[in-house]
């Protein structure tokens, strides 16, 4: 905080630069876009996880414990446990001219879908965006699932004598029964969204153009590269505020009786 | 309500603690000025007969065997000498530098891949004292010009020297010579008109015209290239890099080169893919035949002689006008020597000797992949008949003598390349921007990197 009024380098003497670090967050075009492209990642750090997850978390409790049900949480979770630098690498190259999903595409026959996912000024973005639903997936299965089995059975045993089918099952007593679960993953995964920072560099870097910048980066960038530490400092305060501001009314949301 | 006025307590408390840190903010961080930048007792070209080991800081990769062979040498000439070389990776030395000059264990010399603040921090003892004693100003000038920094810590190419490099990297046009011939190219384009011709007759042929790394900032080579053979001279582009005040990019030459490299894009010169292509796959693509030119530096030749000697050449990048003057874009592979560093006396003999010793500059060809530079006079390495390697090394003997040696646009800044060069290019080259546009953000971005 005390750092983002000043103008410094990291090693020699300050100066004081009063609020111009923080004028320039709201002026700077590539600042700014880098904030939306943040949130434009939400959708796919935390909206379709949670989404996926909380759909393949009912699907896992269907099933008979067994090999099968033992092989999806593995292979749901292991994302969380290899590096994001190496996933970022291995991703990259699956989404190259020759990578494997345009060889998957050319081999059902669509060819005109084909295209460097990483280059493309439409798709880059939503092609770094699935790699967090990758990753994120399965923190959010496994965190679900653990909730699931906190629930009740005699709650699900009621809802089915009161006639209740697997979907409004889900609605009356899965979805209730999982807030607290609910509000961790949304936090954790809304937090990984706003300062991702791995995933970006490795596979972009921010490009093509400035289309899949993040202020992870950027900070990075402002401080290591440019050293412009006040800079960075402000745009690392400005950060936190926003995730703060995103993530408490979901507290408050948890919290409610 | 419990949460409620939990929540206030909260915000309150977070009230004080900005309070507090804007009561802090009155006492700025970070240093304070003291410290001259000249070394502060005489120097001397005398190595002494203590036992010394010498710190060496370079990056990973080629960096390692060839100094560490150098450093052979050097201990087999002065035995008291032991060189011990420590690495880190490119990315990783740009951004702890300064901190490790600044720290406690600090390297005798170290790889300088950017000067920065370096200078204005007084990280860095100038050399000028060292060049005077070992008659480095009696060499042709134009290899120091990029390590002088004014008194201002801030304007290169005039002032003091600050690094001195053991040899160069330099930019140019790899060709596939079985492809060239088979486009009928018998000789190096002498005009940039004639090498657009090639171009088009190898898009007819059905080949690659062009391979290139468009995503981590290749696609700026040709672009400044472009620039220089449209202004038929490099000043503009050389003050730009060294910040003279008043240096600017946004010029008539730039919009059009970057209206040809826009051209050359749309015309299916340059690979479809281009903004998805990284440094590492576009030379594998060029060597398996995917592209009739690779606009590169000479740190691909070692490679490219590796996998297929004799199958590849180099050519300068060609004038606007025939006869027109050539530049190319150089950069030192610069060691400094760190102001905290107990041995500057023997880091200086150790940078003489890498650019005077005639087994060094071997070296600096042979295991470095560049080009030495250092007095005129010096034997030239020898370099295998028809390969990639000899024909980079006598480009840049002949560069050398007709001051054909320009910085790079991505040095200019420490982040005008990753902020602004790449992503504009990348920009340009998907036709997302004009080059009218794309000139005037260059020179915007650079001139809010530099606080103008």
């Amino acid at each position: 905080m005390q750092y983002s009024f000043y103008d410094w380098d990291g090693i020699g003497p300050a100066t004081p630069a009063g609020l111009d670090n923080w004028k320039a967050i709201f002026t700077q075009p590539e600042l700014l876009q880098s904030v939306v492209n943040a949130f434009v990642l939400v959708v796919f750090y935390t909206v379709l996880p949670v989404g996926l997850g909380l759909v393949a978390a009912s699907f896992i409790r269907e099933l008979k414990p067994g090999a099968f049900s033992t092989t999806a949480r593995v292979v749901l979770f292991v994302p969380q446990v290899l590096p994001l630098v190496a996933a970022g690498i291995a991703w990259t190259w699956m989404y190259s001219s020759d990578g494997l999903v345009n060889q998957v595409l050319r081999a059902v026959g669509l060819d005109q879908y084909t295209r460097a996912w990483l280059g493309d000024f439409t798709f880059a973005l939503p092609a770094v965006g699935v790699i967090g639903v990758w990753v994120m997936l399965g923190f959010c299965t496994v965190l679900l699932l653990a909730g699931i089995g906190k629930i009740d059975p005699a709650l699900y045993e009621a809802a089915r004598l009161d006639g209740a089918g697997p979907v409004s099952e889900f609605f009356a007593v899965t979805l209730p029964g999982l807030r607290r679960e609910l509000v961790v993953c949304t936090t954790f995964t809304i937090i990984a969204a706003l300062a991702s920072f791995d995933v970006v560099q490795i596979a972009t870097q921010g490009g093509p153009g400035y289309q899949t910048m993040v202020p992870g980066v950027q900070i990075y960038r402002m401080t290591f590269l440019q050293q412009h530490v006040g800079q960075a400092s402000a745009l690392a305060v400005f950060l936190a505020v926003v995730v703060l501001l995103v993530i408490w009314p979901i507290q408050r949301l948890g919290r409610q009786k | 309500m419990r949460s409620l006025t939990h929540y206030c307590g909260t915000l309150r408390a977070a009230g004080v603690a900005a309070a507090a840190a804007l009561l802090l903010a009155a006492c700025a961080p970070g240093g304070n000025s003291e410290a001259g930048p000249v070394p502060s007792k005489p120097v001397s070209t005398g190595i002494g007969s203590e036992p010394v080991t010498l710190k060496l800081l370079v990056t990973s990769g080629v960096d390692v065997p060839f100094y560490t062979a150098l450093g052979k040498l050097f201990r087999a000439k002065y035995s008291n000498v032991t060189v011990k070389v420590e690495n880190q990776d490119y990315a990783t030395l740009t951004t702890t530098i300064a901190r490790t000059l600044a720290g406690n264990n600090v390297p005798d010399l170290v790889r300088v891949p950017q000067l920065g603040n370096l200078t204005k921090d007084h990280l860095l003892i100038n050399l000028d004292p060292y060049a005077e004693a070992y008659g480095w100003h009696e060499w042709p000038q134009s290899q120091f010009a990029s390590t002088r920094v004014g008194p201002d810590g801030r304007q290169r190419g005039t002032g003091s020297l600050y690094a001195a490099g053991a040899g160069f990297g330099l930019t140019g046009v790899y060709y596939n010579k079985a492809l060239a011939q088979r486009i009928g190219m018998t000789r190096p384009p002498a005009t940039v008109a004639e090498f657009e011709q090639l171009l088009a007759k190898a898009k007819d042929a059905g080949l690659q015209p062009i391979m290139i790394n468009g995503k981590d900032g290749g696609s700026v080579y040709p672009l400044q290239n472009l620039v220089m053979s449209y202004a038929g001279d490099a000043q503009a582009v050389q003050d730009w890099n060294y910040t003279k005040p008043g240096a600017s990019i946004d010029t008539a030459a730039t919009v059009r080169a970057g209206t040809t490299l826009q051209r050359w894009g749309q015309a299916g010169y340059l690979p479809a893919d281009v903004n998805d292509i990284d440094q590492t796959r576009a030379p594998a693509e060029f060597i398996k035949g995917n592209g009739v030119f690779f606009p590169s530096g000479n740190w691909q030749a070692p490679g490219l002689d590796k996998t297929g000697p004799g199958q590849f050449g180099f050519f300068l990048f060609p004038p606007g006008v025939a006869g027109g003057p050539s530049y190319t874009m150089t950069a030192a592979a610069n060691l400094g020597i760190p102001a905290k560093s107990p041995n500057a006396d023997v880091a200086a003999a150790f940078l003489d000797f890498a650019q005077t010793d005639q087994q060094a500059r071997q070296e600096t060809v042979t295991l470095g992949g560049l080009a030495p530079a250092g007095p005129s006079d010096a034997p030239a390495p020898t370099t295998p008949e028809g390969s990639a390697v000899a024909a980079t090394v006598s480009a840049f003997q002949e560069l050398l003598k007709s001051n054909g040696l320009v910085g790079f646009m991505a040095d200019a800044t420490a982040s005008i390349h990753v902020n602004s060069l790449i992503p504009q290019t990348q920009l340009l080259l998907a036709g997302k921007t004009t080059p009218e546009a794309f000139a005037a953000k260059v020179q915007s971005d650079y001139e809010r990197d530099l606080g103008r």
